[in-house]
């Protein structure tokens, strides 16, 4: 990255506004593993490696997956959190690869949360 | 910019506006003005949402709710409903499309509903290796502004407006420590990190610097620029691999991008970022003890005065803040004193991250605002105790800390509240204790911990802490003596007076805190050799209840030893000569049939465990 | 050693073959050549040999893959690398794996004799008594070890920095290490073992091939980790601090690991384990050593007995 000035920084978060907000043409799905410590601890390597395995599989493009950090709720780890266009997200807990390949085909492709390991929907109070 | 409470995002994609977007969003304009509601609510216009069959669309923010099939006559209803009354308008609002959804919302889930992130903003949201994320989400603005349009004195007063205090322990406000830093006159000063995090029992420091590792780089750089510094360090444990790996990859991205280094964002200040790997040591969380081992020796403590502000790292000016301190910095600068202040206390404002941990169903990491009662983060974030136990107490500030029993959990979280009640909020680790905890033994592991890490340099600590924990371990072995206890406060209370640093200075407060709020046990230990909460071995013997017993077995199968004896179906018993007091038979039993009785017991006990049941109703 | 010292190269060159035979056979060594790390390894299963020199990059089964496969079945062949790119990282990871020493390629007949004559030397010393531990360290290492004195000498405060490199260098820091970090960097000698006596990162005794390290933090000791850590003590009876006799494991306490979330936590050379019982911690112990895993399901065929006669 070449040294920024203070206009680049704005540019640099619309740009990345503009590229990462799901939308038609664009992705259509994001998937966050939480790969803290804990996480990885508990097994968040296997669910994301499971994860890519069936999005390679199933040969899709419109999906985004990025890692971050402690979700905050150790005690149900692995977590992840699945967003689907015009859908606020949704939170899954204590995952499993075996999980993670269901909520892929039932979530992701077909668009229907699968209650059963879902811990919660919508997005945390900031400020 | 100016804050509105909802943003409503109306699509104006080709296929909503063939159904009428533009009817509706005169609608609601009018409907606004007419309700008053113009300075709270903004009405904006997107691109194709996507969901073009069930349009028009909208979605409002921050309340995620997602609205269709709007019409120009639902508009007044939707705006009463949802603006004025403040719940959503069910009628018009998105269900799927098969089954109603049964997950539950953020602010249906306690853990999530009393939680309001400052430190965490952006806890699960970005990538910690992609400097674009972080900027994406206001990432390096704060230093942007501080560097161009702030002196040091605009930046300190902002701080020390805010009222943040350090909450590495001690709770020394942040922007005076800036001060007397930025007012002594040096050519080399130091802004130093404090990553030690070693409190055990303590995350969030981890969590952030995993997590979020700009942020606590951008509140350095403005801090550097505070007290005029150009040189700084992040001390991090060395148990910490991943944090270290993604704070040097956000250092070396953050110097590539200009946002560090030499000549940052061409305003011609330098400030250079170095990561120090600790060797652990507890005492290394002291302040004067850190900078002794950034230069390389033992980390041992010096007396102050002269504070680090005038003689620190190599003799010279130095600031330490610890990590979540640095990261509440940019988000302060940005929205100013007042915003931070809306939280909390007078006192003590703002947000404390806490790491919940122990003997309760939630565990986690949590953000609340400061003033919030102990029993709303332990019952309601935490989720309370686990099933058919009961909460003891809480544990809060590690070594330095101490024991707050569960008859004071209506107390407000406050550095003066806490410190009241012989306790401190330190780092924030707190770990809930339920009836399978033994104070007694609980005091014991601390002062194990501190007569450890103690780093032997003054006396009253090196051996004050040993004679405790002599006397604490002689009591859990059936060896403690009537006025132990009061020896015990003695002896503490002069080791808080003659310490040279803060390790010792408050390593008597688990057993301080512990004698004032459970004082029965430690006289149980002594008086009955009865350790009730069946932990401390030579203080408990394990007696089957022959009728509750059922005869079920679970607990012949799980001994180690063997200990246990009888038929299927009828009442078993044990053998006290075999067994090893390892309470797997304790916690296999599922009716109860298992009581813990005093030392040496033997015999028919139906008083003593008539006693012993009434004790724990009491309790 | 009384005989010629039996050597094999392995590179997928054959003009580095036929040169370092010509170079080596001079000086009377045996020396044999294989194309690849697949036809080294059918040469090493039929044949004894005293040293492999290996090239890294090769195709198929490439040189680390190699040094694994040795380490593993024939750990007392003495291993030296023949490269063209040394670079710090795959340098590094060699040397973790336990090389004697590396030669840059191209070399000089001169310089190959001078490698060989010194990783003979050290096989040899090392052969009657592998688990003893040796005052010595190979040449490799110690080169290694003097290039981060070098690197980091200039800098304030860099002791502590150097022994924590030297530690990942050479497994531990024993009386000879600190006595050339002391003389590299200039510090008196009480000052490098005060240094190192004072921080519990700082091991003066090997450790073993992994190393246990278990959390006795506030929240693992609420959660139990004192039973564990007991069943751990007994089944590879060693206490904290200690190294099992075969050098396996070695057992640590550690104040507190972070993630308390977790607990009670214990972790093996880089990887966490959470919510440990007993019996799943043993599971994980025998996952890397097969006697445990014996010993564990002895336990458990034990218990199923006690439970059909129960």
């Amino acid at each position: 990255m070449p040294r920024l000035t203070i206009e680049d920084l704005q540019k640099i978060k619309e740009k990345h506004k503009s590229d990462f907000t799901l939308r038609e043409g664009g992705y259509r799905a994001k998937v966050t593993v939480h790969m803290g410590t804990c996480g990885i601890a508990a097994g968040a390597r296997a669910v994301m490696t499971a994860l890519m395995d069936e999005i390679s599989k199933a040969n899709v493009t419109d999906v985004i997956v990025t890692t971050s950090g402690c979700a905050g709720l150790c005690a149900r780890e692995p977590l992840a959190t699945v967003e689907i266009m015009n859908r606020p997200p949704v939170k899954y807990c204590d995952l499993s690869d075996e999980k993670i390949k269901e909520i892929f085909k039932e979530h992701i492709l077909g668009g229907n949360p699968v209650e059963k390991y879902a811990l919660v929907v919508g997005s945390e109070t900031t400020y | 910019m100016e804050k509105f409470r909802a943003n409503l995002m109306l699509c104006a994609g080709t296929g909503c506006v063939a159904s009428g977007t533009k009817k509706v969003k005169d609608a609601l304009i009018e409907e606004i003005k007419k309700r008053g509601l113009e300075e709270e609510l903004k009405v904006v216009l997107t691109g194709c949402n996507g969901y073009c069959a069930e349009g028009p669309v909208m979605s409002v923010y921050p309340d995620e709710i997602f609205y269709q099939r709007l019409t120009v006559e639902e508009i007044p209803k939707l705006v009463e409903e949802h603006f004025l009354k403040g719940r959503p308008y069910q009628k018009l609002m998105f269900t799927e499309p098969e089954k109603k959804t049964a997950i539950p919302l953020m602010k249906e889930i306690p853990f999530f509903k009393h939680q309001v992130l400052r430190v965490l903003r952006n806890k699960g949201l970005i990538d910690p290796e992609k400097i674009e994320e972080y900027i994406s989400r206001d990432g390096y603005q704060a230093e942007a502004r501080a560097l161009t349009q702030m002196t040091s004195e605009d930046i300190i007063k902002v701080v020390k407006d805010s009222g943040l205090r350090g909450r590495g322990g001690a709770g020394f406000p942040t922007g005076l420590k800036w001060e007397f830093a930025s007012k002594v006159k040096s050519e080399v000063k130091f802004m130093l990190c404090n990553g030690d995090e070693g409190d055990p029992g303590a995350f969030m420091d981890r969590s952030v610097m995993e997590a979020d590792p700009h942020s606590v780089i951008e509140g350095m750089v403005i801090g550097a620029k505070a007290i005029g510094a150009h040189k700084g360090y992040i001390y991090v444990r060395a148990e910490y691999p991943l944090a270290v790996k993604r704070l040097q990859l956000a250092i070396d991205q953050a110097t590539e991008a200009g946002l560090l280094g030499k000549n940052i964002l061409d305003t011609g200040f330098d400030f250079e970022l170095e990561i120090y790997q600790g060797a652990g040591a507890f005492v290394c969380g002291e302040e004067t003890a850190l900078m002794r081992s950034l230069e390389g020796k033992r980390g041992m403590p010096r007396p102050r005065p002269p504070f680090p502000a005038h003689k620190g790292l190599w003799d010279k000016p130095s600031v330490l803040n610890n990590v979540e301190t640095l990261a509440q910095i940019s988000p302060i600068i940005i929205n100013g004193s007042d915003w931070y202040r809306s939280l909390g206390t007078e006192k003590s404002t703002g947000t404390k991250v806490f790491a919940l941990t122990g003997a309760i169903n939630n565990v986690g990491l949590v953000e609340v605002p400061m003033g919030i009662p102990l029993k709303t983060i332990i019952y309601d974030i935490g989720g309370g105790p686990k099933k058919g136990k009961k909460i003891k107490g809480v544990q809060l500030g590690g070594p330095s800390g101490g024991c707050i029993p569960e008859r004071l959990f209506d107390l407000p979280v406050t550095y003066e509240d806490i410190v009241a009640t012989g306790a401190i909020v330190g780092s924030g680790g707190m770990v809930v204790m339920d009836d399978n905890t033994c104070m007694v033994g609980m005091a014991k592991f601390f002062l194990e911990f501190t007569a450890d890490e103690s780093c032997g340099k003054c006396t009253p600590c090196r051996v004050g802490t040993k004679i405790l924990l002599d006397m604490l371990i002689d009591i859990t072995e059936g060896k403690g003596k009537e006025g132990d206890i009061e020896t015990l406060e003695d002896l503490g209370r002069d080791i808080i007076a003659a310490s040279l640093c803060g390790l010792g200075q408050t390593a008597p407060n688990p057993i301080l805190t512990t004698i004032r709020y459970f004082r029965e046990e430690f006289e149980s230990h002594i008086r009955d050799h009865w350790c009730k909460a069946g932990v401390c071995r030579a203080l408990t013997t394990f007696w089957i209840d022959e009728k509750m017993c059922k005869g079920c077995g679970a607990c012949l199968r799980g001994c180690p030893s063997k200990a246990i004896v009888g038929e299927k179906k009828k009442p078993h018993k044990i053998i006290q000569e075999l067994c090893v007091r390892c309470r797997s038979c304790y916690e296999a039993c599922k009716f109860k049939s298992i009581k813990i009785m005093p030392a040496k017991y033997e015999g028919e006990p139906s008083e003593l465990v008539g006693a012993a049941e009434a004790v724990k109703e009491e309790a | 050693m009384a005989e010629a010292a039996k050597i094999l190269v392995v590179d997928d060159e054959p003009v580095v073959i036929k040169s370092a035979e010509r170079v080596l056979r001079a000086e009377g060594y045996d020396v044999e050549g294989a194309l690849g790390g697949r036809e080294a390894i059918l040469k090493i299963e039929q044949n004894s040999y005293d040293l492999v020199f290996t090239d890294l990059k090769m195709p198929e089964v490439d040189g680390i893959t190699l040094i694994r496969w040795i380490k593993k079945s024939n750990p007392s062949i003495g291993i030296v690398i023949i490269t063209g790119y040394p670079s710090q990282d795959t340098i590094k990871e060699a040397l973790e794996l336990g090389i004697i020493d590396y030669v840059p390629k191209p070399f000089t007949p001169a310089v190959l004799v001078d490698v060989t004559k010194r990783a003979v030397e050290w096989t040899a010393g090392r052969k009657p008594e592998e688990k003893k531990i040796t005052e010595e360290f190979p040449p490799a290492m110690a080169a290694e070890l003097d290039r981060v004195i070098n690197d980091y000498k200039i800098k304030p405060g860099c002791l502590i920095p150097v022994l924590q490199r030297a530690q990942e260098i050479v497994g531990y820091l024993p009386p000879i290490v600190q006595k050339r970090i002391s003389k590299g960097l200039n510090i008196p000698q009480a000052e490098v073992h005060s240094v190192v006596s004072f921080y519990s990162f700082f091991t003066m005794k090997p450790r073993g091939d992994h190393n246990i390290r278990v959390c006795l933090g506030t929240a693992c000791y609420v959660k139990g980790i004192e039973t564990v850590l007991c069943k751990i003590r007994d089944t590879l009876k060693i206490d904290i601090g200690d190294t099992t006799e075969n050098r396996r494991f070695s057992l640590e306490g550690v104040r507190c690991l972070g993630a308390c979330g977790l607990a009670p936590v214990m972790v093996i050379d880089q990887d966490t384990y959470g919510a440990m019982t007993p019996k799943k911690a043993l599971g994980i112990i025998s996952r890397y050593d097969p006697a445990i895993a014996e010993a564990v399901l002895q336990e458990t065929v034990e218990e199923e007995i006690v439970e059909k006669e129960g």
